[in-house]
């Protein structure tokens, strides 16, 4: 068809409520990386500890199944410590999973100059990280706080009465926990992104700030004599939080560095670092750049 | 009249070449700002050690030389020199292709190995020098502070002994971890995932069987250590002791073993497409 016989046609199909206008961008991204056949196995992976928590809950409180394999009593207890565990171990999958999606969602943009397209459109760039944090968060609920809950509700209807009074607070724990993780690891890997053009690159420095602060973090604390050099290890500002809200006291035994430091440092390391990230983020994510 | 060069001496001039181009590149990028943070963070701390203890006022020479140690060891050899080689070697070839311009290299009338151990060499004197010169730097303020004392065991002691062991190290695992990257870069089109698996890998070497330990970087740097620093923390409870190898086994054994992965990389290199839609 020639050029001139093109008209302007408006848009016919229905238009999506102002308010979660941002989710077409969520929509969109989650189609195109559920295309990976990896990720989507890699995801599907990530629900294996949850199955095995799932058994272990069934099995403890099931008189039947105890018989069945032969057990005598309850294998383990279920408390806290338990479902702390269940959190460490899915948000260990939950960074993986973020370090794999989060560097390539906004630099993808950014680098072939697409971010004034989205921001031409009724949306404005709140609305546009929404949409992209939304991502991380979706694919990182289903992983962590959604399966946890269920875990928890499970747990609770199986238990011996007496078990969800004493522990209720779980639920909360659970929740709160895992939504800080996400949008620490969520803020992070965007502000890495956005400021770093190469999706290999961001990726890199995700895992390096990770693990290189970790360890710089434990060489500050052997140099000067200190033990607040733990804080630069994001792991550990988490579980500093994770143990403030999953209520754990100090074992006896091992020693073990997280009781070194208030809970209150780790709270605000990690209230710092969503700072800092969120204010990059306002910095770089403009519909247009002056170039001088 | 001109007479041909001999072909070693015209490969030669085409390496020291590439070499040249690689070396300008790398020391004044963005990627080698990463890589000095990584390498001089410790020797900011170390200064500031040696600013608040002078004289050694807080610390003796056996605590400070333990610290080094696992400086070295811990930090250096298992994140700094490891991110510093993933960062640079990774982007040795794969940066090129995300920038559109390996195609230059590829078009020059060189042999495709030329390109990759110009590269290599490029990567492994840059990391080396960086390196090298933070882990001498680091070692400097550690013994520095402590005046007499500190040259008694730099100069009548065992501290020379440790300094050329630690830059040993350096350079080894400059080379070591910069062959494995720039053959994975060779592979994947993310090394980054990968790079998280080889760090998995070398992270828990010490607790894996003794066979198995031999196939990881650190396992010959750890043999080369002067200070001991096994029995250290959580993991020594799960670290399985295996046969040390003695120096003049590790050394060859490591440079072979960079030798094959540099081989391989040529060989990779040699049917290497490239398209930048796909990359």
């Amino acid at each position: 068809m020639a050029i001139y016989k093109r008209l302007y046609r408006p848009y016919v199909g229905r238009y999506t409520g102002n308010r979660f206008r941002f989710l077409v961008i969520t929509k969109s991204a989650l189609r195109t990386l559920f295309d990976s056949r990896p990720l989507l196995a890699f995801f599907v992976a990530c629900n294996v500890p949850f199955t095995i928590f799932l058994m272990i809950i069934y099995i403890n409180n099931s008189a039947a199944a105890q018989a069945l394999l032969q057990m005598k009593n309850a294998p383990i207890v279920i408390d806290n410590f338990f479902f702390l565990r269940y959190l460490i171990f899915q948000s260990t999958l939950s960074f993986l999973l973020t370090a794999w999606v989060g560097p390539g969602l906004v630099s993808i943009d950014l680098s072939n100059d697409a971010l004034p397209l989205y921001l031409a459109r009724p949306l404005t760039r709140t609305e546009y990280l929404l949409g992209k944090f939304g991502v991380i968060f979706l694919m990182t609920s289903v992983i962590t706080w959604v399966p946890g809950l269920m875990l928890l509700g499970l747990e609770s209807s199986l238990a011996p009465i007496g078990w969800f009074e004493r522990y209720y607070w779980l639920f909360g724990s659970m929740l709160v926990g895992s939504l800080l993780w996400i949008g620490v690891i969520g803020l992070l890997s965007l502000t890495l992104s956005a400021w770093v053009k190469w999706r290999i690159v961001a990726t890199g420095a995700m895992l390096g700030i990770f693990f290189a602060l970790a360890g710089f973090g434990e060489a500050l604390n052997g140099v000067l004599r200190t033990h607040w050099g733990y804080l630069l290890n994001l792991g550990f500002d988490i579980s500093l939080a994770w143990f403030d809200l999953f209520r754990m006291a100090p074992h006896t035994g091992l020693d073990n560095p997280l009781f070194e430091l208030p809970p209150w440092a780790g709270w605000l390391t990690l209230g710092l670092l969503s700072a800092f990230c969120l204010l990059m983020l306002n910095k770089k994510l403009k519909a247009r750049e002056v170039v001088r | 009249m001109s007479t041909a060069r001999p072909d070693w001496q015209k490969r030669f001039v085409q390496l020291r070449a590439v070499v040249t181009i690689e070396l300008r590149r790398y020391f004044f990028t963005r990627q080698a700002l990463a890589i000095y943070l990584l390498a001089l963070a410790p020797v900011v701390i170390i200064g500031l050690h040696a600013i608040t203890s002078p004289l050694g006022r807080h610390c003796n020479i056996a605590e400070d030389t333990e610290i080094l140690a696992g400086i070295v060891q811990l930090f250096y050899v298992h994140l700094g020199i490891f991110f510093g080689c993933l960062i640079l070697f990774t982007w040795l070839f794969r940066g090129e292709i995300v920038q559109r311009s390996l195609h230059y290299y590829l078009l020059a009338p060189m042999k495709r190995d030329i390109i990759v151990l110009g590269k290599f060499i490029a990567g492994a004197v840059t990391t080396s020098l960086i390196f090298c010169t933070a882990v001498l730097l680091s070692f400097i303020f550690m013994y520095g502070h402590f005046g007499p004392k500190g040259e008694q065991f730099v100069f009548d002691g065992p501290g020379l002994h440790h300094l050329g062991a630690y830059l040993l190290i350096t350079v080894l695992a400059c080379f070591g971890y910069g062959a494995v990257f720039l053959a994975i870069s060779l592979i994947f089109r993310n090394p980054m995932v990968p790079g998280a698996f080889v760090f998995g890998w070398e992270s828990i070497s010490g607790v894996l069987p003794a066979t198995l330990q031999k196939f990881s970087i650190t396992f010959y740097l750890k043999n080369l250590a002067p200070v001991d620093l096994s029995g250290k923390g959580l993991l020594s409870l799960f670290t399985v002791v295996a046969q040390p190898v003695p120096a003049y086994i590790a050394i060859p054994g490591l440079f072979l073993f960079v030798g094959f992965m540099l081989f391989f990389a040529c060989w990779r290199m040699r049917t290497m497409q490239i398209s930048y839609a796909k990359d």
